[in-house]
């Protein structure tokens, strides 16, 4: 069976889902059901993806891509060779077409605080070495600065509309979350 | 009893303590959906899960403006905390209304005994 | 006791119960952001969660460059909806 809840027992050790890391860690308390609402995905669909290489969206907006080595039942996770991505677009004057950059920078080992995960992917190694379409590598530092630049211009943009959208009385969607 | 209409996959997916939104959304697993989150990606794909906190695994995604969002172009599985879902689209085929209504007035019914 | 005779989905109580008596209908929905909804309600819960039939959702287009521009709307229709809070 595919599908897993909370209320599953906790996985044994040597079960149908194999991985040196989880023999050495405690399974899932029982009182799985009183979990707090910060814990954001379940036990079982962690085990999953355990030692599966995967793309985390942050709160923030980060990406980080890394390997998922082990987590708790908070949703934090551990992630080796974690590398950040950054993307940015440029409009050069030739192209009307604005064209793709993206970066990456190496973190090691990384832990997550679970609460500052938005969304995770596990990734298809099949097409891992694919640049996304329309998109090329570049210096990370370049396209760090362009991505700065456009955030910070999308930021001013959206307290302009919010101004005007409280006009109408529209409150904030994501206050406090800084979406992808 | 409307519950009785359709036979369910299994008794095992579909928790007795699950509040009705919760069971219905269960219902809807393994049909494909579009889930668009509050920055406006939209992510199709088929509905592996679901839990109270309406958190979603999503396979075989697809994203409806690639382009746009690139750093999703390798991956194939996503989990979506449930707070940042603006809405999440069903396929109306999969809708079934009356046993969606009765099923709320039922829970109203349950929550205002509980709170006397 | 008044609440046993009506039996259990009749009476009014407490704000929510007056969003059941709007089951199956069109309602109006004034969302966060830039949104607003028309639609079918199919199901709600305690959270204000939705389910919408038929939805026809309004997006209010502004263009922040402008201070003085007329606010402009874009509706388009899409279909059933959940709509968590």
């Amino acid at each position: 069976m595919e599908h897993h809840s909370v209320h599953d027992p906790p996985p044994q050790p040597g079960g149908p889902h194999p991985g040196g890391i989880m023999s050495a860690q405690a399974p899932p308390p029982p009182q799985a059901q009183q979990l707090p609402p910060q814990m954001f995905t379940t036990a079982a669909q962690l085990l999953d993806l355990t030692d599966k290489k995967l793309l985390l969206v942050l709160r923030d907006g980060r990406k980080l891509i890394g390997i998922l080595r082990s987590w708790d039942q908070f949703a934090n996770l551990v992630l080796q060779s974690t590398i950040e991505r950054v993307f940015a677009t440029v409009i050069t004057p030739q192209d009307p077409h604005p064209k793709g950059l993206y970066a990456d920078k190496s973190h090691g080992i990384f832990l997550v605080r679970g609460e500052n995960v938005l969304l995770l992917g596990e990734i298809d190694l099949d097409k891992d070495d694919d640049p996304p379409a329309g998109y090329e590598k570049a210096e990370f530092g370049l396209v760090e600065k362009l991505a700065s630049e456009q955030k910070a211009a999308e930021k001013a943009r959206a307290t302009k509309r919010l101004k005007k959208l409280a006009t109408l009385g529209f409150e904030g969607e994501n206050m406090g979350e800084i979406l992808l | 009893m409307p519950d009785m209409a359709e036979p369910r996959k299994s008794s095992s997916t579909y928790g007795r303590d699950d509040d009705p939104l919760t069971y219905f959304f269960k219902t809807l697993i393994d049909h494909e959906v579009t889930v668009e989150l509050k920055n406006d990606i939209q992510i199709r794909g088929t509905l592996k899960s679901v839990d109270q906190y309406l958190n979603i695994k999503l396979d075989d995604i697809q994203v409806v403006e690639e382009l746009k969002y690139p750093h999703l172009s390798s991956v194939k599985n996503v989990f979506i905390r449930g707070s940042v879902v603006r809405y999440v689209h069903l396929p109306a085929a999969a809708v079934d209304v009356p046993l969606l209504e009765d099923a709320t007035r039922r829970e109203a019914a349950n929550q205002a005994g509980k709170g006397k | 006791m008044a609440d046993a005779e009506e039996g259990p989905t009749g009476s009014v109580s407490e704000p929510l119960d007056l969003v059941r008596l709007l089951l199956d209908e069109v309602v109006f929905v004034k969302l966060r952001g830039d949104r607003e909804l028309k639609g079918r309600l199919y199901a709600y819960d305690s959270h204000m969660n939705l389910v919408l039939g038929d939805v026809v959702e309004t997006i209010y287009l502004i263009d922040e460059d402008d201070e003085d521009e007329d606010i402009k709307t874009t509706t388009k229709k899409v279909g059933n909806v959940i709509c968590p809070r």
